[in-house]
């Protein structure tokens, strides 16, 4: 049990607030990995951890997105592996991102349509002080937000969507009211999501308890640590 | 630090909202396939940033957000109106009280409220529209309070939902449950049986309505909203080991013993000594005013006459029931008055001002008794529904000319129709 909080403590801080050249990201096609970057990835144990919370397990072929192609490792028995070396590279970013977004006071809003993570993705936000919208999502709520709200309210500075689809298995709303209203968005796609309008795609498995469990703590891990560097910093 | 270095390198100059806090950290670029919206601004944002900025100059006290600028604003201009209103209601108040020659000073609500009835006397039926003078307090609507802070950052954290407090709520009962389930699977590793005796009995309550419910949480809510609300509570209420939270669940309980626990009055003795109680009674468009004497015989008068002022054997026997029941036949004397309505409705409004007169002679267990047998309760006149193109007497038994749904009459329109 220690043992595993420990690998994922160098996990988050191996890429947490530091590794600021790597978010350069400019095109779909990955630069050759600089000499930093082949040390980390000697040093990454993430992959272990990602598949013991069975991140690479997608759904079965005849749902995939075609967008989501590219973070494919291949398929078993008609079921979709997702690439882990790619996980665990965008996963670093999206957890980096959003301790940026910590550290700068920004507010982070966990949205999550699965109902059976709701209540984990709300005591996650709760947990580490910000904000979660796991109901029934109104239309306005970002891009009527004064009249939704009665009065003028200041709007989330990052969206994580734990599960970038709703109940219905379409997609969130959220994720093209906030491309909309210029928010970025972090989110975990499975293998039938679509990543176009997600800033941060996390190619992973959003449907195992294992998984979503691991993805709460490490973001809110994430957000904690941005805050404690904003207090140290006051 | 290396962010704050970042912060602060060349040619990065922390402006108001033209600058987009995406350039402020260099380099960060947001991964937007259209990298023209990465670069337009977006005003609250900036807000933010700038905020961190000055935070990271030194500065202890951020910048207030565009939301919460407003809300002052607003806040401001609404407790100005609300102090210039109640300072013209005092003044107003004042002016009435001498007008009506009353002390200014003792002058309450209910006097002006006649006093108005008085000097403005109103024919309208509709009591909102007549003429009114209240505290503006309870004419204005309330202000909502801030729900977030200096930096705009909401207080709740589902505050996004727009519901937070009714999300609470379910959020509160699934954290229930799931304590809940873990308890009993202790419960069963330990093999410890449930404990009947301590089991959560909610016989005597039902379920807060959705008008009750919105007063509890301070926020509006639909139809669908209270229903899933209910099934969530009955899904908690049901489960083995409920009475651990047994506090959570009364929280949303109406008991309903206690809606008709009205205070029994005391007796009451005339100057021989002798108690009595009165008390009236209604039944469709009868009143009844009754007066029971204790240490009695039995007699029963009813307008002047005897029990025989009732012709119907059945109507009499409505009148006796309450004695009956409490078996205090021989020992009290009734005084009974009555008016309007039929013979039928003037036994039953004498038999309910009876039942009502004698809840201070019996204990409380005959009350309750009294209560379940229905004896203490008005049932208010029934009430028929309009009709189109029907008949008054059509109307009464429930038929309509106008569509095909007859009803079965009753017997007793049969007998008349052959008697």
């Amino acid at each position: 049990m220690a043992a595993c909080s420990r690998r994922l403590s160098r996990y988050l801080s191996s890429g947490l607030l530091r590794g600021i050249q790597r978010c350069q990201l400019s095109s779909l096609s990955r630069p050759a990995l600089s000499q930093q970057q082949l040390m980390e990835k000697e040093n990454d144990s993430g992959s272990e951890d990602l598949f013991k919370a069975r991140v690479h397990l997608g759904h079965k072929e005849g749902s995939l997105d075609p967008c989501m192609h590219p973070f494919i490792f291949g398929s078993r028995l008609g079921h979709l592996i997702i690439d882990l070396d790619q996980t665990s590279q965008h996963l670093r970013e999206a957890l980096n991102f959003t301790a940026h977004i910590a550290y700068r006071g920004g507010i982070i809003l966990f949205v999550c349509r699965n109902p059976q993570f709701q209540h984990l993705v709300e005591n996650t936000a709760k947990d580490c002080g910000e904000y979660a919208h796991t109901r029934f999502w109104q239309g306005g709520i970002l891009t009527n937000s004064t009249i939704q709200f009665g009065c003028e309210t200041r709007l989330p500075d990052l969206v994580i969507f734990i599960n970038t689809l709703n109940n219905v298995l379409t997609q969130h709303t959220a994720v093209r009211d906030a491309a909309k209203m210029l928010i970025p968005t972090v989110g975990i796609v499975d293998t039938n999501c679509n990543p176009n309008l997600i800033t941060y795609p996390v190619p992973g498995n959003d449907d195992t308890p294992s998984a979503v469990k691991l993805y709460c703590d490490l973001f809110k891990n994430a957000i904690l640590r941005g805050k404690e560097k904003r207090k140290e910093e006051l | 630090m290396i962010i704050r270095q970042l912060l602060r390198s060349p040619g990065v100059v922390l402006q108001g909202p033209s600058k987009t806090p995406l350039s402020v950290i260099p380099w960060i670029q947001g991964k937007c396939w259209n990298s023209n919206i990465a670069e337009t601004p977006r005003p609250e944002s900036s807000e933010a940033a700038v905020a961190a900025g000055q935070l990271d100059a030194g500065k202890s006290t951020a910048k207030l957000s565009k939301a919460m600028k407003a809300y002052i604003e607003r806040a401001k201009s609404h407790d100005a109106f609300m102090f210039e209103q109640i300072s013209e209601y005092e003044i107003g108040r004042r002016h009435l009280a001498n007008m009506m020659g009353e002390d200014p000073e003792t002058f309450t609500q209910e006097d002006i409220d006649n006093a108005i009835a008085y000097l403005l006397p109103s024919g309208l039926f509709e009591p909102k529209a007549r003429p009114l003078m209240k505290h503006p307090t309870e004419v204005f609507p309330k202000r909502k309070a801030a729900e977030f802070d200096e930096s705009g950052r909401p207080f709740h954290t589902l505050f996004y939902t727009g519901r937070p407090a009714y999300y609470q709520v379910l959020h509160d009962i699934t954290t229930h449950v799931q304590n809940l389930d873990r308890f009993a699977d202790r419960m069963v590793r330990y093999s410890i049986s449930k404990d009947k005796e301590r089991t959560l009995n909610l016989g005597s309550s039902i379920w807060v309505s959705k008008e009750q419910l919105e007063s509890i949480i301070v926020e509006s809510i639909q139809d669908r909203h209270y229903d899933f609300f209910i099934k969530s509570m009955n899904r908690l209420a049901d489960h083995p080991y409920s009475y651990r939270v047994e506090e959570f669940i009364l929280k949303f309980r109406k008991s309903i013993s206690s809606s008709s626990q009205q205070e029994i009055p005391k007796l009451l003795f005339t100057t021989e000594g002798v108690p009595y109680m009165n008390a009236s009674g209604s039944r469709k468009t009868a009143k009844a005013d009754v007066t029971v004497y204790g240490r009695g015989t039995g007699k029963i008068t009813i307008n002047g006459q005897d029990i025989l002022y009732f012709k119907n054997p059945q109507e009499r026997e409505q009148v006796v029931f309450p004695l009956q029941f409490t078996e205090m036949l021989g020992t009290v004397d009734v005084d009974a008055e009555v008016k309007e309505g039929g013979s039928s409705g003037q036994a039953g409004a004498v038999r309910h001002g009876i039942a009502l007169a004698l809840r201070s002679f019996v204990d409380k267990e005959m009350v309750e008794k009294m209560r379940l047998a229905g004896l203490l309760t008005s049932i208010p006149p029934r009430r028929f529904p309009q009709r189109f193109g029907a008949k008054e007497t059509l109307t009464e038994l429930g038929f309509c000319g106008r569509c095909a749904n007859y009803p079965d009459p009753p017997f007793s329109f049969l007998s008349q129709l052959f008697s």
